[in-house]
């Protein structure tokens, strides 16, 4: 109970408190801009979550978004009409998504081990494809996706919403996310109860990889290019997002709500700080700080009660 | 005296785990603690060697009140422990395990590895145990790793060591060799704690017993005096029958038949057939090849020859889906690792091998998977909450009820039991025997590997016995445990029966 509580205490505590400390943060031009600003990572956030449950982890997300952007917008450039360059996108990192989940059971190595490896290789297939180079030829209209707005929300929050509601109905509702809880629980268990642990553990990083191009369409489409070097980092935001919403990194934990708290908690906390004028240095800190904090005390409620 | 604890107490949040704990202890005998599984023995323990602190009451030791605020105060004071599960570093030699914490240092800060490994061989040398310095923890059996985690407790000067449960993952002959250590220890005046279920074992080794019963201490009495009927009224609180007898059916239509099974490692040639309704024994010392066999069957380890037929359609033995999918249910040995998800609901559990009754179309249907729970909870009477607790915090008797309930609800009908009641109380042990007993009557094949002889005396229809991966007889209900023993440490060239 407390732990799902507590996330929310704290995402709730700095909204009101950043509600009385600046003037210009309760204003639907600012919550649009954090929303905007925090669409990209929540997108991977939630991949990302199921990974996290599972037992595993995806540090290429990041890279996908530079491979997933740059092959919508490519094919874009190249006079494919906007919805299928976004199909695209989504299926460049579908298909990276694809690589990871086939390396990791076929080759047996460590999901870690895997996916350092593959964000090197994609960032550097995305440098290779581009040149190197931006692409800035991008059709006027895809800006919607990033930009655009609809009855006054901006669009991107209603594709976190559908995308949120569709990992939540998948973790909780179907036979995938409940395997994703027991591989991540006790993945030798799920072996012995006939599970088919490498189908599924393939089809999950698939879903992320396509989340993460998703959310590589999202950052072109607000920076108006495909971007070769997008995204890079963004990993860890996702990761932060999902442990600090009470993810564990040791798998069967994880919860979507968890992960969205957990990536508006450091979204609200950079822009509070730029509301309030602190220094983007001491924001880096704060951020890296919370994540400590919040995990700490998770552990210090389940030593309470013992195993 | 060398040790006195007086109504010693430990809560953990809001729950009492000892809160009468009273125990005497000598130097020079061997003192049994026995109780059920939460009866609060091992956080007594914990609290002994330092591992723990207690909330209340007293602890006297050598005549002086102590607190010991770490393990290595403990240690300091003489008392070790050696634990039930093994903690060493599998990546480091038995005498950097020995000496860890501890190690003798050589020049500038440095390890004196040399003289370790002569202390350790010196040490390993004195006791008789087979095992050399040097050689990695992590390729040591569960027995191997047992003896190392000895030879760290009894280094030097202990006057009082605690052994938890120690004998439960070892092999008769292993089993031996353990008694024989606490004799040694008994002899030179080392007070011992040895906490078991087993019972059969005691009489041998012990000086006197203390019996715990939900957090307090309920009796204490001379070992040779106290009958295993009275001891199992003081461990339960009531009268239980202390051996559990089944009326064996008529066998019915073969279920499961292995041919000629090999694996590369160990199996050589084993034959079998389980009939419907029976429940066959399979006997043997650790290391026989039993867990291999069950393994095997259930396609976990790859087979160079031989074949496994259920209902008379042959097994290709790739993976245990199919092992699955043919009907078989494998409990597996080592429940914390491989049977049980700890941190799942007891529902998730229940319905893990068979979603797809549940999630037609890949949704899961919630409340027919709550109904499939409730049935599972009632049927095999599992002690809990709501289907919804985690399954981790059951008793160890429970959590094993929830893994069998898992493949009742797939409706297995050729289950492989391996080591079905390691680890749990008297009680719950007769109630997996009856679910056995059960699923036997409902038409199920079922083979229970077990190291306690008399378990397999009295729940087994008749009992196979392997030696060294080969399936060397097969003794009919109504034999002695020495008709076993002679089976299970013959050499299997000179009785190999069923080839």
């Amino acid at each position: 109970m407390i732990k799902r509580l507590l996330p929310f205490l704290a995402l709730l505590t700095l909204f009101v408190a950043l509600s009385i400390a600046s003037p210009s943060f309760l204003t639907s031009q600012n919550l649009s801009s954090v929303v905007r600003q925090t669409a990209v990572f929540n997108t991977l956030a939630l991949g990302m979550t199921l990974i996290i449950i599972s037992g595993g982890i995806d540090l290429s997300v990041g890279s996908i978004v530079a491979l997933g952007g740059l092959g919508g917008t490519m094919a874009m450039a190249k006079g494919v009409p906007i919805p299928l360059g976004v199909l695209l996108g989504i299926a460049t990192g579908l298909l990276c998504g694809l690589l990871n989940g086939i390396l990791i059971t076929q080759l047996r190595i460590i999901p870690f081990i895997v996916t350092l490896g593959m964000m090197g290789v994609l960032r550097g297939l995305a440098l290779i494809i581009s040149d190197g180079m931006p692409v800035h030829d991008v059709p006027k209209g895809f800006q919607f996706l990033g930009e655009g707005t609809v009855f006054g929300f901006p669009f991107v929050l209603v594709v976190l919403i559908a995308c949120a509601v569709l990992v939540h109905f998948i973790l909780e509702h179907t036979r995938l996310g409940r395997y994703v809880f027991a591989i991540g629980s006790n993945a030798e268990a799920a072996v012995y109860a006939g599970i088919p642990v490498n189908f599924h553990t393939v089809a999950i990083y698939a879903l992320c990889g396509g989340l993460a191009g998703l959310a590589g369409l999202i950052e072109a489409s607000r920076l108006s290019t495909g971007q070769p070097t997008a995204g890079q980092g963004y990993e860890l935001q996702a990761i932060a997002a999902v442990v600090i919403g009470g993810g564990s990194l040791r798998g069967g934990e994880g919860t979507v709500i968890g992960t969205l708290v957990g990536g508006f908690i450091m979204g609200l906390l950079a822009n509070g700080s730029d509301l309030l004028g602190i220094n983007p240095y001491v924001q880096q800190a704060l951020i890296g700080a919370m994540i400590i904090v919040f995990v700490a005390v998770d552990e210090l409620r389940k030593r309470r009660v013992p195993s | 005296m060398l040790l006195q604890m007086k109504g010693v107490e430990k809560r953990f949040g809001g729950v009492t785990a000892l809160r009468q704990g009273d125990l005497e202890i000598r130097a020079g005998e061997v003192h049994l603690v026995m109780g059920e599984n939460g009866a609060g023995k091992s956080t007594m323990m914990k609290i002994i060697a330092g591992m723990q602190k207690r909330d209340g009451g007293a602890m006297i030791w050598q005549g002086q009140t102590v607190d010991f605020e770490n393990p290595k105060q403990a240690a300091q004071m003489g008392i070790a422990m050696v634990h039930q599960e093994s903690l060493l570093a599998p990546h480091l030699s038995v005498a950097e395990n020995i000496f860890l914490g501890r190690e003798i240092p050589g020049p500038l800060g440095t390890v004196n590895r040399r003289k370790m490994l002569a202390e350790a061989t010196r040490l390993i040398a004195q006791y008789g145990f087979r095992l050399q310095a040097d050689w990695m923890v992590g390729r040591l059996s569960p027995a191997g790793k047992q003896l190392v985690e000895i030879c760290r407790a009894i280094q030097n000067g202990t006057s009082l060591l605690i052994f938890d449960e120690p004998t439960s993952s070892l092999s008769e002959a292993e089993t031996h060799e353990v008694f024989r250590i606490v004799r040694e220890l008994r002899e030179r005046g080392t007070g011992v704690i040895y906490i078991t279920h087993r019972m059969e074992e005691l009489r041998s080794v012990g000086d006197r017993v203390t019996i715990l019963r939900d957090g307090a201490t309920v009796h204490t009495e001379a070992l040779a005096t106290l009958t295993r009927d009275r001891m199992i009224q003081y461990m339960v609180g009531r009268a239980v029958n202390s051996i559990y007898s089944r009326e064996p059916l008529p066998p019915g239509e073969p279920l499961l038949t292995v041919t000629g099974v090999s694996t590369p490692s160990l199996l050589r040639h084993v034959s079998l057939t389980l009939r419907a309704g029976e429940i066959v024994g399979l006997g043997g010392l650790m290391g026989a090849g039993r867990t291999e066999l069950c393994r095997a069957i259930f396609g976990l380890d790859p087979v160079s020859s031989g074949t496994v037929e259920v209902d008379g359609r042959p097994l290709a033995l790739r993976n245990p889906r199919e092992a699955v999918a043919a009907g078989i249910a494998l409990i597996p040995e080592d429940r914390q690792r491989t049977g049980l998800a700890r941190d799942l609901p007891i529902g998730w559990n229940v319905t893990m091998a068979n979603l797809d009754a549940v999630s037609p179309g890949g949704v899961i249907r919630h409340p027919e998977e709550e109904r499939v729970t409730r049935e599972a909870i009632d049927r095999l009477r599992i002690r809990c909450e709501n289907g919804r607790q985690r399954a981790g915090r059951l008793s160890g008797g429970n959590q094993q009820k929830v893994v069998i309930s898992k493949w009742v609800n797939r409706g297995a009908r050729v289950f492989l039991f391996d080591e079905p009641t390691r680890g749990i109380d008297v009680g719950a042990k007769v109630e997996v025997f009856a679910v056995m007993d059960e699923l036997a009557r409902q038409g199920a094949a079922i083979l229970m590997v077990s190291s306690e002889l008399p378990e397999l005396l009295q729940v087994a229809d008749r009992i196979l016995v392997m030696s060294q991966g080969h399936l060397v007889g097969e003794l009919p209900r109504g034999c002695s445990q020495e008709d076993i023993m002679r089976l299970a440490t013959a050499p299997p060239e000179s009785g190999d029966l069923l080839q």
